[in-house]
């Protein structure tokens, strides 16, 4: 009798510990996956541009089948730029040969200052698949209200000249160029990859 | 089974310990100098790598006042820097990020505070640099504060 219950017990024991196992597996995989950016369910194609980089013009179409960084800024930017192209580029890196489907792209809100090669310069810095672009004043004041964004030069110091204030969100065109995502800034790298991770699934 | 759990004798040990922190409480308390004014001190200073052909850098610290006055950051020179301007990164009303020198033009630390100069927020701004900006470079920096006068110090260059 006693030796019956204590089979019993270490019957239940075992089927509870393999259903915990189960779970703890299955569990994950069944939570959808929650996007740290804003997600955007726009059923247009993000609009398209044309603009100047160092290796000769692109457009937005040209990177159909990868996943599409969009970030608006500017070489002199010290401070929120380089903050922003580090944990993209930290981001990206994570996720190993995956980054090769991801192309981060700077669009300059300083087309008087920055010149493609400048710009090449500067985001590569961060990344080497990084591409910088620019155009005439009208052609960026173009794209960055189509994506709705905002920049506007200010007086700065003597040594400074003019400075630009600029939207600093990263936006997220996915592989069939749909507006996906937007992640404000300080969005941390361990965010940003898990998300692209999801989208790169 | 049984299992047998050694328990050290600390009966003693606990007051003993106690007394120690006790004296060395006291000890302390009396050779601190009571400062008359600021006492600044930096610490985890340094600056974010950055491309040769970017005209401007920027420097980060955290700006101790354990002193019983304020004091105020009121400038910054380097040899690495053609010109050395505190800035701040701000939201402007529009939702965009924008900078601009800090307002006043000094950064105050009050008594017993400190001011973090951090990414995306408060920074001395290095316009028109004049060295490598390549992780491991370190680079002096004069601070100029109203009280405590000149405090040079070092700026690492390395990844946040």
């Amino acid at each position: 009798m006693l030796k019956n219950k204590r089979w019993t017990f270490i019957i239940g024991l075992l089927a509870g510990m393999g259903m915990a196992v189960v779970a703890v597996v299955t569990l994950p995989r069944l939570q959808p996956h929650t996007f740290y950016g804003t997600v955007l369910q726009s059923p247009d194609k993000a609009p398209d541009f044309e603009l100047d980089t160092a290796s000769g013009t692109v457009s937005l179409e040209d990177f159909r089948g990868k996943i599409v960084l969009l970030y608006f800024g500017y070489t002199f930017c010290p401070d929120i730029c380089p903050a922003t192209l580090a944990e993209i580029s930290k981001a990206i890196t994570s996720l190993g040969k995956k980054a090769d489907e991801i192309q981060l792209m700077m669009i300059s809100v300083d087309p008087g200052r920055d010149t493609p090669e400048m710009l090449r310069d500067y985001v590569t810095h961060f990344h080497p698949s990084f591409l910088g672009a620019t155009g005439t004043e009208e052609e960026i004041a173009q794209v960055a209200t189509m994506y709705g964004i905002f920049f506007e030069k200010h007086e700065g110091t003597e040594a400074t000249g003019y400075l630009v204030d600029h939207t600093a969100t990263v936006m997220v065109i996915d592989q069939e160029g749909h507006l996906k995502l937007v992640f404000p800034f300080g969005a941390p790298a361990q965010e940003i990859a898990d998300d692209l991770a999801f989208l790169l699934k | 089974m049984k299992t047998i759990v050694v328990i050290p004798r600390c009966r003693n040990f606990g007051i003993i310990a106690l007394s120690i922190f006790a004296l060395f409480s006291i000890a302390l308390g009396a050779c601190q100098p009571s400062p008359k004014g600021p006492a600044i001190s930096i610490e985890e200073a340094w600056g974010r790598p950055s491309p040769k052909v970017a005209a401007a850098g920027a420097f980060y610290m955290l700006i101790k006042n354990t002193g019983s006055e304020a004091d105020k950051l009121v400038s910054a020179e380097s040899p690495a820097c053609g010109a050395v301007e505190l800035h701040e990164s701000y939201k402007t009303e529009e939702g965009a990020m924008g900078m601009r020198p800090v307002e006043g033009g000094y950064i105050e630390i009050l008594p017993g505070g400190q001011a973090e100069l951090k990414m995306g927020g408060l920074h001395i701004m290095c316009i028109e640099k004049l060295a490598d900006f390549e992780v491991g470079a370190v680079l002096p920096l004069t601070l100029n504060f109203e009280k405590s006068g000149e405090i040079i110090i070092e700026i690492e260059i390395r990844e946040p």
